[in-house]
This record gives structure tokens, sequence and C-alpha cells, in this order.
């Protein structure tokens, strides 16, 4: 059976359960990929698949089952479990699927031209053994995927969408003998293979930035000073800044220091940050969400004002906020008017940090963590690469201690993000 | 149990081409009560067959969602013609991988798929036990969670298999408001190896471990911020294993020493202190079995020990049938895959340090100034051996004695010079097993090992 057919069985055989609301979506999709690894071709992949995704609720329970098998005897043992989910489950009124739309996607490159992408893969491997000579690469994943299905709920949303993309990403290091950096990645999605993927995202300046960091020093002693994150590196933090404090969980268990504080100034004024999986520079963005609405993009941070939490619509309900207008973690942020040089040239001491390794934050936005694949700042310029150096500071302060953000920006196909300095950041070495 | 539909074509292999068959099915349960709202009540089943084929140097594999004929039969084509394209563009010259044993492994034991409700109403009955025990905690949230890779596995040249290997554990996250007023947090997983009812048949059996997770959060609450530099730790086995799997494991997988990791001029070299011995042991650990155990691989090779670490010398890597045939090495089966769609990457199985002959609390005695790490939250490592953990639960130790506990902190170091401070190692080995390693694919994987003695950089304010 194919998606259309299984949906329309399993919306029958949910029916037949008594749900009060339930929705399905299935999908196929193929993928064709190509692995290098250790700098030399290892694999070609092909994976056929299919997902069902059935969720109902009944009596304001809810059950939620995923199966990947298209026959009508899976899908009807499937619908048996997931009312059994329901019914073992407690009542809670804020589960609700919602109205929507009849709506059909066609989004990216639904097509693959397999022999363009072996073309540009070889290209790609080629060029950084010639434009980046002391770079190893450890792994290189290169693929296109279709997706091909449709969203069905009761309440008369149906959405169906036909999409397809090309992604690349790749991990290496920086070698001379038996020295050699921290690995680094760079990754990008797109629609087009009209330009070589090293030319996209952060490909280039992350390789030539492995070849600099194959020498480090480490940073000696403890001083507070001013980070500057690259676009990569200010995707992951701003992501544990957003789970902190304006994500489903913490507002629901009521953990979130930013709570209370919809429509406050959370942030320097200079700071927008949205959720939009509509931006010209997101490939194949979110088009609906599962509870049955159609995605819109948002502003999570206005102008240095909380203007929206980014809550699923059983959080919302269970809180009696909002809920955010699309589920995607598409994140756009407004570049700033300086360029990068001028907000680095106007640092005395500090670092740029391409690469940030960890701990997960504390509540309170507290963070600390290993600077990977950085550089120092001194006196207005960029000067040795470091290692064991530790940053550490609190996410919400950062925030505002906002020094600047460049003009310039990435995209990379799942975000656009440009560089961002703050100060007040603890760095400490040996 | 799933039905063999994979043993009756081995006359439809490729001569000459080594060739793995695998239909799979994986299942998962997962759910959530945070705050006493169940906000995840999930079951995940997913199943198919996947081939691999090797030709020259490179591989093709190919999979489908469907436990059929005609899926066995276009997998195995797909999986020629990709591996014939790869070695028609890309062909390594390297000739067929070296013999291995082969064999059987027959089934294991088949387990139930319990109902959802099992899962749920051990949450519930916990959650009440904490809310009414401990009405004071900013917040709680449960998590149970059990998944399991049911495998048949045909091979040109190895083992046959049939493995079931699920596992089962129940997260418990605890809140407190900190003397400050800002939230502060503990968690321990509880669990292991086997079917949910194994571990979880009463609930009130888990009381005790609440318990001492709740006495945890309270000190936590009260606690300080470690003072940041260069410091003289006691790291618990929880955080001995992490070691021992981030950062040090990772480097001596032998895809990650061919892709440059710091373990490639190290072999044979002293990497660590004389006390220090490291080993992924398949299913059989310090005599008893292992967390998460592996008797056969997805290539279909009989699984054995791998020595990583001997007395301080890096004496191994971890290999698949390829980097073994580069190193002139023998695979001991660390090649798995997550999936029926995966193809088999180089994993760890259950990686420990092994025991000395320390008592930790002459250990905890011997340090004037330092702290004692208990808890890690994740931990991520380098190919060069840098590694970062996030410490979740601590003491500061003065005088030789324990101290204050300490809020959330990150740990790093680079483990070939980390590992040459050790000097105690304590005679008790711990085992943790509810994560996924991360590369590429997930994977179960066990981690263990004593109390280590040594000095890293930790964060603070």
């Amino acid at each position: 059976m194919n998606a259309h057919d299984i949906a329309q069985y399993a919306m029958q055989k949910l029916q037949e359960t008594g749900a009060q609301q339930y929705a399905c979506q299935a999908h196929t999709s193929a993928k064709r990929e190509f692995n290098v690894d250790g700098g030399k071709f290892s694999l070609l992949r092909t994976t056929i698949d299919n997902q069902l995704d059935l969720t109902l609720i009944k009596d304001q329970k809810r059950g939620k089952i995923l199966i990947n098998a298209f026959n009508q005897e899976a899908v009807d043992e499937a619908v048996r479990d997931c009312l059994a989910a329901a019914e073992g489950s407690a009542a809670d009124p804020a589960w609700e699927l919602v109205p929507g739309a009849q709506r059909k996607f066609i989004l990216g490159a639904p097509d693959g031209d397999m022999d363009q992408l072996f073309a540009r893969t070889q290209e790609m491997l080629a060029a950084i053994g010639q434009e980046y000579p002391k770079v190893m690469v450890e792994q290189m994943i290169v693929a296109h995927q279709r997706s091909e299905g449709i969203y069905l709920n009761n309440l008369g949303a149906s959405y169906e969408t036909v999409e397809g993309l090309y992604e690349a990403q790749v991990m290496f290091s920086g070698h001379d003998g038996d020295r050699s950096s921290s690995f680094n990645f760079a990754a990008v999605v797109t629609d087009q293979l009209d330009k070589p993927f090293l030319d996209q995202g952060s490909m280039r300046q992350n390789l030539a930035d492995a070849e600099k960091q194959i020498d480090t020093v480490a940073t000696e002693g403890k001083f507070v000073g001013a980070v500057v994150f690259t676009p990569d590196c200010a995707g992951d933090v701003l992501g544990e800044l957003l789970g902190n404090f304006v994500g489903d969980g913490v507002i629901l268990d009521g953990t979130s220091p930013w709570k209370d504080r919809l429509g406050e100034q959370v942030a320097d004024q200079r700071l927008t940050l949205s959720a939009a999986p509509h931006h010209p520079a997101i490939v194949c963005g979110e088009r609906y969400v599962a509870d049955g609405y159609l995605s819109e993009d948002y502003d999570i941070i206005k102008n240095g004002r909380l203007n929206q939490f980014m809550l699923s619509g059983y959080v919302a309900n269970k809180t009696g906020k909002k809920r955010a207008p699309n589920s995607s973690f598409s994140l756009v942020m407004q570049p700033g008017d300086q360029p990068l040089h001028d907000i680095i040239a106007g640092i005395d001491r500090g670092l740029l940090v391409s690469r940030f390794s960890g701990g997960s934050p504390a509540s309170n936005g507290d963070f600390s963590g290993v600077a990977k694949n950085s550089f120092l700042i001194e006196k207005g310029k960029i000067t040795n690469a470091v290692s064991e150096t530790m940053i550490s500071g609190n996410l919400a302060e950062m925030v505002n201690h906002l020094r600047g953000i460049s003009s310039e920006f990435v995209r990379n196909g799942y975000s656009r993000l440009p560089w961002f300095a703050v100060d007040g950041i603890t760095i400490s070495g040996k | 149990m799933l039905t063999d539909i994979v043993t009756k074509y081995r006359d439809a292999f490729a001569p000459g081409a080594a060739t793995e068959l695998r239909a799979q099915r994986n299942l998962s349960r997962r759910v959530v009560l945070r705050a006493g709202s169940i906000t995840q009540n999930q079951r995940t089943d997913t199943k198919g067959i996947g081939a691999r084929v090797y030709q020259d140097g490179v591989y093709g594999f190919a999979s489908a969602a469907d436990l059929s004929d005609d899926a066995v039969r276009a997998v195995l084509k797909s999986a020629t013609d990709n591996a014939a394209f790869m070695a028609r563009h890309a062909g390594r010259g390297t000739g067929p991988l070296p013999a291995i044993a082969s064999g059987q492994r027959p089934a294991d034991a088949d387990f139930a798929d319990l109902p959802q409700t099992a899962y749920i109403d051990c949450l519930q009955a916990l959650d009440s036990y904490i809310q009414q025990k401990y009405p004071g905690l900013e917040s709680r949230t449960l998590v149970s969670s059990a998944d399991s890779m049911e495998k048949l596995l045909l091979t040109s040249d190895g083992y046959t298999s049939h493995i079931l290997a699920p596992r089962s554990y129940i997260y418990v996250m605890l809140t407190a408001k900190g003397k400050d007023g800002a939230p502060v947090e503990v968690f321990e997983p509880l669990g292991g190896s086997g079917t949910f009812d194994r571990h979880f048949a009463d609930p009130a059996a888990l009381y005790p471990a609440v318990d001492r997770l709740y006495e945890m959060v309270m000190q936590k609450a009260e606690g300080v911020y470690a003072d940041a530099g260069v410091k003289t730790v006691i790291m618990a086995g929880e955080l001995a294993g992490m070691l021992a799997h981030e950062a040090v494991g990772h480097t001596v997988e032998a895809d990650l020493v061919l892709g440059g990791s710091v373990a490639g001029p190290n072999l044979h070299k002293q990497v660590a202190s004389p006390l220090v011995s490291m080993t992924d042991f398949a299913h059989t650990a310090f005599g008893q079995a292992a967390p998460l155990p592996v008797y056969v691989d997805d290539e279909g090779v009989l699984a054995e020990d791998a020595v990583l670490i001997e007395n301080g010398i890096l004496k191994g890597y971890m290999h698949n049938r390829q980097s073994a045939q580069h190193f002139e090495a023998r695979p001991q089966g660390n090649a798995r895959a997550w999936l029926f769609s995966d193809e088999p990457l180089i994993r760890m199985r259950n990686t420990a340090v092994h025991p000395g002959k320390d008592k930790l609390d002459d250990m905890i005695a011997s340090v004037e100034d330092g702290y004692y790490l208990l808890h890690t939250g994740n931990g991520q490592a380098d190919t060069t051996g840098e590694f970062m953990f996030g410490i979740t639960m601590g003491y500061e130790i003065k005088h030789g004695k324990l101290g204050r506990a300490i809020r959330d902190t990150t740990i790093s170091g680079v483990a070939f010079e980390m590992l040459k401070t050790v000097d105690m190692v304590s005679d008790t080995v711990s085992w943790g097993s509810s994560g996924f390693c991360g590369k590429k694919q997930p994977m179960p994987v066990g981690l263990g090992g004593p109390e280590l003695k040594c000095r890293v950089t930790i964060g603070g304010r």
C-alpha cells in the first residue's frame, strides 16, 4: 500500500476505536548516500523506509504509536496498541488536535540528480585535498533524501507533502606530522547543486581554521573577557538558551527564570531571534505541526523583548500560555550593523569560539565547558589557537551583555545566523 | 520473534563478495511524567531488511522496510549494484577480506512485549511516592524507557546468529530550589539489560534510590560553586566509565585512528599510569556478565574482548573486518548497526577501566584539597583525547574528608596526559548502560570502572 492508501485505512481504523480526536501521518522516504572514511570513498547506501505515526485522544487520554510497516495487519495491531496506550494513560484535557486546512506542498528537490551529486562529492574531496593539504577528512556523508506522504486528522486537516533535499556533512581535523587539531565539522542542506558544497555554509572557514589550529597554546590563568561565537557555535549556544528558558519542559515545570517575563526585555535590544521555517534561507522548512495547524514564522525574542515561548499546543493549554506558531528549530537571527572585523578590533582580550563542548546548562542558565577550535583575541586581533581552555558564564546574563552582532551571516540551509560577541565570560586555562 | 527469512538466501549472495544479510526489529517505549502530567506516551516498532556487499575495498548497502522475500531479493540486488558502482569509481584494489571463523549462534530466549500500562503504572506509583514524601521539591520528572534490538543475521563467511537484546530504565530527575533561589537538579538512571518487568516489578523497590537522590538534591541546594582550576579529584566509577568510553575508547576505534586520532602515533607507548588497564569487554567482565553482552557482531564475527590499555601501555584498537585487514589485526566483534537501515560501524560494547587495590575511604583521606565527583550528565571528547564531562553531583574534599556538595560544573583534560596522573584506583567497579553512544547512528553501550584519583581541570565561576 502507498502512503495515501495506508493513511486512509488507518483513519478508518482509528475512527472505529471511538476516539474523539485522531490523526495519522504516513510517509515514505528514499535516501541515497555516499560515505567517505579516512579520506577515501567507503560506501554507497540506498535506504527505503516508511513511517506511520498514529495519535488518538479518547476521553482526554492520549496514545501515540510509530511503526514503519505499510500493511493492513500492521495497522490493525498499531491501532489496538495506540488505543491501549491511551486507555492506560491519565485523562488530561490539555491534549487536543485542531481543525486545519487542506494543502499540498512540493518542497526542495524531490528528484535528486545522483550523477551530479556524486560529481559534487568527488569535487569536494579533491578540493579539500588540494586547497587544504593539512586537513584530514575523518568522515564525509553526502546524500539526497526524498520524502512523500500525507497528514490527516479527523478535524479536517489534510497536508500532502513531496520534498527532497541534498545534504553534505564533513568531519575533519588538521594534521602536521604527529601534531593535530581538534576535530571540527561543517554541514549544509540545499535543494540545488549549482555550486560546490565547499562554497556553502561554513565549510571553507572551518577547514581553513583547522589548519591554523594544529599548533595551540594553553590559556594561562583565569580572566573575564569577551567571547565571539561563530555562527555554527551560536546555533548551539542559542539552542541551550532557548531550551533552558522558553521550551516546553521548563515552562511546564515552572523552572524557567523567564516563565513570567513574556513581553519584557530579557536581552539586549539588538537581539531579534526567530523560528522561521518559511524563511528563504531554510530548505524544506516545516509546513505544518502534528496537532493539525499550519506553521507560521514567529519571533521568539524581538528587539530584546521576549515575544513568544516555544510551546507545543499541549503545554500551552496546560499553562494557559499561547502555543508557538511552529514547532521547528529553524533559527534565524537578525544580523547587526558592524562588520566582524570591527567587532574583533574592539576586543582587548577574549576568545573567538567555533565549537563549545559543555555540560548541560543548569536550570538558572549557568554553563561551563571547553572552548574547542577556538582562537585568542588580543588587542583587537585574532592570534593563537588555544587548547585546554574553559569558558563559563550565565546564558541570561550573556544575552544582556551583548558586545555586538556581525553584519555578515552564514546560511547553511537549516539556520541563518551571524557572529555575535558577548562580554563577561570567565575564561580559564591551566 | 522474527520469522527466519534470511538463511535460505545464502545461494543468492554474489560469488566472491563478502555479504551480510540482516533482518531486524527495534522496539521502544517511552513514557514521560513531568510534574505529574504524562507528556509523552509512545511506542515505536521498526523492522526491515538490510544487506551489505563488499567489493574491492568498498561497500554497497541497501535496506527496505519490509520483511518479505521480494524485499530480500531487492536489497541484495541493490547492495550488489551499489558495491559495483563504488568499486568501479573508487575501488581500492585491496582484495578480499581475510577469512573469519564461521558458525551459528542460536536464538536467545524470547521476551514479552509488555503492555504500555506496565510503563505508565510504575511511573505513577513512583511519582505518587515522591509527591507525597517530598512536597517541597520544585519539580520532578520521571521517564520510563525501554528498547530492544532483534537481529537475524546471515553472512557469506562468518557466523549466522539470532540476537535479542532488550534493556529497560527509569530515569529520575528531581529539582529543588537552591539557597540563592535558583533551581538545582539531580538525575539518576535505574535499570539495565533485560525487560522492564525484570527491573521494575515492584515500584517500592526503587524508593531507597529515590530517597538517596532526594538527599543529594537537598545537599546540592545548599551547595557551592567549584573553584576553577587544575585540581585533584576522585572520579566515581560512572565517570571512569565515561572516560574509558569517550576520551579513550573513541580514539582507539580503528576508523577514527585512520581519520587521524591521537591513538595512531601512540600504539605500544605509555599513555597512562601503570595502574591503569582498560578493556572493551564483549560479554563477560571481571567474572560476571557485562551490562550489554555482545556475542556475535553484525559482520558475523564471534565477539571477544578487545584489550585497549594494559598497565598504562596502549595495546590495540577496536576493529571491523576492513580495518583489521588494514592494521593486520584480528576483528573482535565490534561492528554493530542500530537499525535495519544502518550499516555496521566500529562501536564499543562494554568499555571499562580495570579495578585496582585501593579503598575509597583511603583515597578520600589522601586528598588535602579537591573534589569527589559522583555523577555526570553528559560527556564529549575529541580525537585528540581532549574531553569534557558535565558534573551534576559532587562534593568538596577538604583535609581528607568529604565537605559540601558542589553545583553543576564541567571537568576537562587530555586523556593520555590526565591518565598519567592516576595514582590510586579503587577495588570496586560500577557500571552504567542507560545511554546511547552517538557516532552517525545511536548505539546502546555499557561503560564502567572503579574510582580513580587523578588531576583534571574543573570549571567554576
